[in-house]
């Protein structure tokens, strides 16, 4: 090769190198510059959080901490979902994790058993509010003998959210209770010239997806352990008919939970598929976009059938910390009665502990929160299982290729429950 | 006297060389060494943390390939590269030729088209992304316009179009790659090559045929060579753009090693994939490595 086109190519190659590099950067963590308080003297833990709209509330509660002991200084610091995810697996090798770590509610037995979280049942043993706690968010911290390696700090399910002047304007006054209501609303309202949608909802290829899907499986009194029966095809079917005939876009593959909260803002559809958290959203953020009547109802009944999902958050201490005892004290005081109800109504999500939904009448006077608040009484939790991510991928797998229209639905929920079943005959779902 | 004064100078040259070879072992030898081994054992979510994770020999390569995904995965690969190659190699050939040509401007253009080539590649994704939307793409915008699609095209939505999609946003970035080489292959031809077979009646197409083809040959062998490589091993692209989707119709050998490691904890698959990715690659590189040494000689 002529040496003038070798150094050219070296030259080319080493800029390719230095952008690929570059690019790498980027996804680091972000400092928080928020008040936490001044320093205390007391040995500095990391506490990791992808909380957005919530992460003052979360900063406050933290500066409370940090100025009552001083034993520890706690530093928040903002990480985004899915790079703490990624930061949890690559630490459980390299060891580099934070002491305090937030995590997915249906991930944690995953990280439990990667190693990822430290066993703070001791630490948890004398604690008498251990038992005000909810079942359901509380096997999400626990492994399959029951030990303890954090403490659930929110909840959250799925509710359906009317814009009632869509709903209105079709001539319907009431919103959907039932798959026949809903599937009729959705007919009426479907408005293809104006590129409006009755149902919106994210089938998105990953855990959102899932966990938007639980509601549609139980509701027709289907199960995880049995994807593929009866119930389970018509939960699909269900959904995928409304694809086809085109009363919910074909994009709700490709739309994460914000994306198809978006497009209901937008006025893109009469119905979304909506969790919790979006009510402190539509109150602040979005506040001068909601022009609009809307209404939120439980997720519909089917025959005697209604199902919606436990979503939530988790922290737990994680192994390697030097500070074990002293970072599940600041977990105690985080998830106390009183600092859990104040958190919660400030972050617009539904408390872990039956003591604290009574310190307060937040979740039973706001009709939207009472909407939430009562559905916990039917809502699914998924897993806890170490495999929930394989499980997972199944199941949105499925619902995408129906869909999409690529597979039947038996025939998609048929490949699901192959890759499923095997998996919890080996390790069932812990009963709760 | 004469071969000791030798030797030291050979000891010397293996001095120098040792920085550059300790950190190739502990840069690039460590993790491969890490990869294969890891790839061999069956280090998943439950044998991670519990350390009872052994040795399963060729088993979880046996498992990707009877593995329905995996093989669609790697035909992804492939479709993706060759594909990639052909438009990029093309189209960057004829720019190069084009600008190679002393026009006005020719040099700023050129420089220009070169843009797509420095952005990040998570920008070019994200730009690809929203362009090719269904809804709100100016793709699909474009295309209704002029008349060329009655209703909106669901690019993302299909196998086919989405990879159509990636392909495309692809070579925007790999065009100016095949250009720039090839042009600095182009000006190494000498002008009064042309200049004589001009004068003995040689017209353009002869002229490519017989001069610049022949003497670009290694430019363009190295061009598909580093072509290939780069293109094998895309993550970034359809990590951002597709996420594998829909349904894992862009899922190539990178993302979907990314997948099965840090989504569903199954770490020696993952490996295993990354190391069928290594062996596609070295392949190609241990020809390319020949190539050029025959060039030399």
């Amino acid at each position: 090769m002529q040496k003038r086109t070798r150094k050219q190519l070296a030259l080319v190659l080493t800029g390719a190198m230095a952008m690929s590099m570059m690019a790498g950067f980027g996804a680091s963590a972000e400092e928080s510059t928020s008040d936490i308080g001044e320093p205390n003297g007391g040995a500095e833990v990391t506490l990791w959080h992808y909380f957005e709209h919530e992460a003052d509330a979360l900063n406050k509660m933290v500066k409370q901490y940090n100025e009552s002991q001083s034993d520890i200084y706690i530093v928040p610091t903002y990480v985004s979902r899915d790079e703490l995810m990624k930061q949890y697996t690559i630490g459980a090798v390299s060891g580099e994790l934070p002491d305090i770590g937030m995590v997915d509610s249906p991930d944690m037995a995953s990280y439990i058993s990667l190693g990822v979280f430290a066993d703070i049942t001791d630490y948890l043993s004398d604690w008498p509010d251990l038992e005000q706690f909810y079942p359901g968010p509380m096997a999400s911290v626990k492994d399959a003998d029951g030990k303890i390696y954090g403490l659930p700090n929110n909840s959250n399910c799925l509710a359906l959210l009317c814009n009632m002047d869509i709903l209105k304007a079709a001539g319907i006054e009431n919103p959907p209770t039932t798959w026949e209501e809903l599937r009729e609303v959705c007919e009426k309202t479907t408005n293809p010239d104006e590129g409006v949608y009755g149902l919106a909802m994210c089938a998105v290829s990953n855990e959102e997806g899932t966990f938007q899907y639980i509601p549609w499986l139980y509701g027709a009194g289907g199960d995880i352990t049995d994807v593929d029966s009866d119930a389970g095809v018509e939960a699909l079917t269900y959904l995928s008919d409304l694809v086809k005939d085109g009363l919910m876009s074909k994009e709700v593959v490709n739309w994460g939970q914000g994306d198809a909260y978006n497009a209901f803002l937008a006025g893109k559809a009469a119905i979304l598929e909506s969790g919790t958290w979006q009510i402190a959203t539509l109150d602040g953020q979005d506040a001068d976009k909601v022009n609009f009547e809307y209404q939120y109802v439980p997720m519909p009944k089917n025959g005697d059938n209604q199902a919606t999902v436990i979503g939530g958050e988790n922290f737990g201490v994680c192994a390697g910390s030097e500070h074990v005892a002293e970072c599940a004290d600041f977990l105690k005081s985080m998830m106390s009665a009183q600092n859990n109800a104040d958190w919660c109504e400030i972050a617009g999500k539904l408390p872990v502990r039956g003591d604290a939904v009574e310190l307060k009448d937040f979740w039973t006077a706001d009709a939207r929160y009472k909407v939430f608040n009562d559905s916990m009484e039917f809502a699914v939790a998924r897993g806890p299982h170490e495999s929930w991510p394989t499980i997972s991928e199944a199941v949105y797998t499925a619902e995408q290729a129906a869909i999409l229209g690529e597979k039947e639905p038996a025939d998609a929920l048929a490949d699901a429950a192959a890759v499923i079943d095997p998996i919890l005959a080996e390790t069932p779902i812990a009963a709760q | 006297m004469k071969s000791t004064i030798a030797a030291k100078r050979r000891r010397e040259g293996y001095l120098f060389i040792l920085p550059g070879f300790i950190y190739m072992l502990v840069i690039l030898g460590y993790p491969l060494v890490y990869n294969i081994i890891l790839s061999f054992k069956n280090v998943n979510v439950k044998t991670f943390a519990s350390g009872t994770s052994v040795f399963v020999g060729f088993q979880n390569y046996i498992d990707l390939f009877h593995n329905d995904t995996f093989l669609l995965v790697m035909k992804n690969t492939f479709v993706f590269t060759i594909w990639c190659l052909i438009f990029q190699f093309t189209i960057g050939f004829i720019f190069a030729l084009f600008f190679s040509q002393k026009f006005t401007l020719s040099g700023p253009i050129r420089g220009m088209v070169l843009v797509g080539y420095m952005m990040p590649m998570s920008v070019t994704a994200l730009l690809g992304k929203n362009m090719f939307d269904v809804s709100s793409g100016v793709i699909n915008d474009l295309l209704m316009k002029v008349g060329l699609a009655s209703s909106p095209i669901e690019w993302l939505l299909n196998g086919s179009t989405a990879m159509a999609a990636v392909i495309a946003v692809n070579c925007w970035v790999g065009i100016p790659f095949n250009m720039l080489l090839l042009t600095s292959g182009l000006t190494g031809i000498s002008q009064e090559l042309y200049e004589s077979a001009s004068v003995d009646g040689a017209r353009w197409g002869q002229r490519f045929r017989y001069i610049t083809l022949p003497l670009m040959k290694p430019a363009i062998l190295s061009v598909l060579m580093l072509g290939f490589i780069y293109t094998f091993k895309a993550f970034d692209l359809m990590f951002v753009m597709t996420s594998g989707g829909p349904l894992n119709a862009t899922d190539v050998l990178g993302t979907y090693s990314y997948t099965l490691s840090f989504k569903q904890y199954e770490f020696s698959l993952g490996s295993a994939t990354a190391m069928v990715l290594f062996c596609c690659l070295f392949v190609i590189g241990l020809f390319y490595l020949r190539l050029i040494s025959k060039e030399d000689d």
